[in-house]
């Protein structure tokens, strides 16, 4: 398909990594950061890890919003779905993950009426054709998901649905960037930006990053020649003394981002004073609710919930794995008593988390690096 | 999980891209992807045409690829 199979050339592939190794300095460790699981997934799928000389580390930072969901937060989607006379719909990969004492797939086989849907259109196509039932869409993602909830949000006011609301979980790139930014034990050589995200918002409202903080930023795209070229652009900041916001992903991201997304959703949302993010605790004005011209179709509102935060399960090392302080396969419980089929960790559930993404692909090379290492 | 597997639609960043088939006068219009067709909202790039290429993640198209 045009857009991707050019930015899938292997012979590219080598020839930007080739570049790669005569950018580094040969004696210095150099990691950088991917702040989005889509990138995640394209350095496992794809393996372009495997394509960096050994002193060049990709670290995997909190992109995926189905990792950073905290626990309490399903057990309150739980309770609604519970309740009778609701149709609960969500993404797929939301039934599986992990609340308090069970996951909404749980609920759905002891009766709940959980439904898997692939965009909020499909659930307020449900309310329509189900007017006798409540229908709720549980809403999570970063702000490339945020103008398709609040499109949904102001086609439901419009046909004034009333048996349709949203139970909202989006959250924001940037508070959680900056909360990593501060973090004493942070020693990165520069960020990958989340060039979706920053079809919505942007690039420039990453300039702190590199104003504030002395890191460098290349927004890029998700074909793994776009990832390998990016790496290659933040080493040549670090290389040439530059640190600034680059655009890697000129073919899609504007630098003002979609200025009619960000008007939707200011219609529609409104801040959250704080928001439990998994691993990284408590980040003030990092996610949103919706607003008060939409309170009618709040589920939170609507429905009453637990509200009760509920502590990781003590084996778990998401919050260090999103923190990128350890790699998935040094978690404890990683690929025995946490798998996909059997997540006891978020980051295990979707693909975009990085323990998953490290399962399905990471881990098999891995182990052939290991073997050649032996022999 | 999409259609194929290979990507989680609730990612924060994974919009895939799609060529328009059909436009209707509702905002919404039947484009075809890898994974399939499907409706999707055009508001936030409006107007657009039979033949482009639009990025589109959750059912909203959020950029036209050029």
């Amino acid at each position: 398909m045009k857009f991707v199979d050019e930015f899938r050339d292997p012979d590219l592939g080598r020839i930007v990594a080739t570049q790669i190794v005569a950018t580094v300095e040969p004696g210095r460790h150099y990691k950088v950061m991917e702040v989005c699981g889509g990138h995640t997934h394209t350095i496992y799928k794809y393996g372009v890890d495997d394509l960096l000389p050994p002193n060049v580390e990709l670290v995997h930072g909190p992109g995926c919003p189905v990792c950073v969901i905290p626990m309490g937060r399903v057990d309150d989607a739980i309770a609604i779905a519970r309740r009778p006379g609701v149709v609960f719909t969500c993404f797929g990969d939301m039934l599986r993950v992990p609340g308090g004492t069970e996951t909404l797939l749980d609920a759905k086989a002891q009766g709940a009426d959980v439904r898997m849907v692939y965009s909020p259109l499909d659930a307020l196509r449900i309310a329509r054709e189900n007017a006798d039932r409540e229908v709720v869409f549980l809403a999570i993602g970063f702000e490339t998901t945020a103008p398709s909830t609040a499109l949904t949000l102001v086609r439901a006011k419009r046909e004034r649905l009333a048996n349709f609301s949203v139970m909202c979980n989006h959250v924001m790139i940037l508070p959680p960037l900056r909360a990593l930014l501060e973090s004493p034990d942070l020693r990165l050589d520069g960020f990958i930006g989340p060039g979706h995200v920053c079809t919505v918002i942007g690039a420039r409202p990453f300039e702190f990053v590199a104003a504030d903080y002395g890191k460098p930023v290349v927004i890029s795209g998700f074909e793994p020649l776009d990832v390998l070229q990016s790496v290659h652009m933040v080493l040549r900041q670090v290389a040439e003394g530059r640190c600034e916001v680059e655009n890697q992903y000129t073919r899609v991201v504007p630098p003002e981002g979609n200025p009619a997304a960000l008007r939707v959703m200011q219609e529609v949302f409104a801040l959250r004073p704080h928001f439990e993010w998994r691993g990284l605790g408590f980040i003030s004005h990092s996610a949103l609710k919706l607003s008060e011209g939409y309170a009618d179709f709040d589920a939170e509102r609507r429905y009453e919930v637990p509200g009760v935060r509920v502590a990781d399960p003590k084996a778990c090392q998401c919050g260090e794995v999103l923190k990128g302080v350890i790699k998935p396969w040094e978690c404890k419980v990683f690929g025995t008593a946490c798998t996909p089929e059997r997540p006891i960790g978020t980051c295990m559930v979707s693909s975009e988390g990085a323990c998953a993404a490290y399962y399905n692909y990471g881990r098999f090379s891995r182990g052939e690096k290991r073997l050649a290492a032996a022999e | 999980m999409n259609h194929d597997g290979a990507h989680c639609v609730t990612c924060s960043d994974e919009a895939v891209p799609m060529r328009v088939v059909e436009v209707s006068d509702d905002g919404l219009a039947v484009c075809a992807g890898d994974d399939g067709v499907a409706d999707v909202m055009t508001d936030l790039v409006a107007p657009v045409t039979p033949g482009e290429t639009l990025l589109v993640h959750g059912g909203a198209a959020l950029a036209r690829l050029e």
